[in-house]
């Protein structure tokens, strides 16, 4: 089982190395998508480079090459798309995390303390709801008509399940 | 197979359990009670492990894998990485403005909403005094008449993050 652990390690290593110095070269509008096609790709190469070396990589004890080579390369994909998704949680938390940037306007105002009217005014609901507009344009859940933003197909079957999510677990409208 | 399995059933145990509560009683304090369940079902997961047949008996060989500890190490992961997405989608669920957006412009689907209206039904100061109050409950914020300022450990999150967007060029965000 070391062997899909280890290939799945490497992989996002090799994720993080690409995808860092590409974010800091190139400012990219799309950078989620970037992200997601940089760890599609790296996926495929995992799964080229599991069945091209020998189940000890030249290196594992002989003890951990006995699991048998479909659940190593499932435990190591599995690994290696959790790794992704843990990371883009940490990204769209730094990315997008509204709490984070009332702290960091809180720290960055002349005497490090503000009433809620002046961090409304550093980042309104209108400067809010343009970049959420525009992540949703970019995914295609919405779209514009007429200077009006509608629902597109998948925005609606999101909408439904979110609706009901939310309901169901009694988590308020939100927001 | 082995450990998969059982941190699959496990989580599907998690899920069960924590959607009937959150569904009879309206939950407070929503991360406690997300992490405290998810640790209540760590004995569960040893308990599934320990019950299930080793791999030999049950699947063909090349989805076999010895009952050891990487194999239970593995299973445990799975268990581990299937709540964080799970709980990535929780939050996006109940805290998403991108969400909350759509469900507003469901409200008139035929003809959408602009900018403006959008605005109007968001109440902003509803959504800024959540988060406001959640930043000094978790100890990120300290509020003294009517000013907010940061605590020690909301400084270093506010610093963090900022090292972070500044070296991932995210712009300021939000």
């Amino acid at each position: 089982m070391l062997k899909g652990l280890v290939l799945a390690c490497a992989g996002f290593a090799l994720f993080l190395v690409i995808h860092i110095p590409l974010f800091r070269l190139r400012v990219s509008e799309f950078r989620f998508r970037t992200m997601v096609r940089i760890a599609f790709a790296l996926g495929i190469l995992l799964l080229v480079a599991y069945l091209a070396t020998p189940s000890d990589l030249g290196f594992l004890p002989a003890a951990s090459t006995t699991a048998g080579w479909a659940v190593d390369l499932l435990n190591g994909l599995l690994v290696f798309a959790f790794l992704f998704v843990g990371y883009c949680m940490f990204y769209f938390l730094i990315d997008r995390g509204f709490s984070g940037r009332i702290m960091i306007e809180v720290e960055a105002s002349p005497h490090r303390r503000l009433p809620p009217a002046e961090i409304a005014a550093r980042y309104s609901l209108e400067m809010v709801l343009r970049r959420r507009l525009g992540e949703m344009l970019e995914i295609g859940r919405i779209t514009v008509r007429d200077g009006r933003y509608c629902n597109t197909k998948k925005g609606r079957w999101s909408v439904a399940m979110f609706a009901f999510v939310k309901k169901f677990l009694q988590l308020g409208e939100g927001g | 197979m082995r450990g998969l399995v059982a941190g699959m059933l496990a989580f599907g145990m998690y899920f069960l359990v924590q959607a009937a509560v959150f569904h009879v009683v309206k939950v407070p304090r929503r991360a406690l009670v997300l992490v405290g369940l998810w640790l209540a079902g760590l004995p569960v997961y040893v308990w599934l492990y320990g019950w299930l047949p080793d791999d030999r008996s049950v699947w063909p060989s090349p989805l076999v894998a010895p009952s050891d500890l990487t194999t239970f190490f593995c299973g445990g992961l799975l268990y581990f990485f299937l709540f964080m997405g799970y709980a990535q989608f929780f939050y996006i669920a109940e805290s998403s403005v991108g969400v909350r957006t759509m469900i507003e412009l469901a409200s008139d689907p035929e003809k959408g909403l602009t900018l403006e209206e959008l605005t109007k039904r968001y109440h902003y100061d509803w959504m800024l005094e959540r988060r406001l109050r959640r930043l000094v409950h978790a100890g990120y914020l300290i509020e003294e008449n009517g000013y907010y300022r940061t605590t020690g450990r909301g400084w270093l999150a506010a610093a963090a993050l900022r090292w972070f967007k500044q070296f991932l060029r995210l712009g300021p965000g939000g």
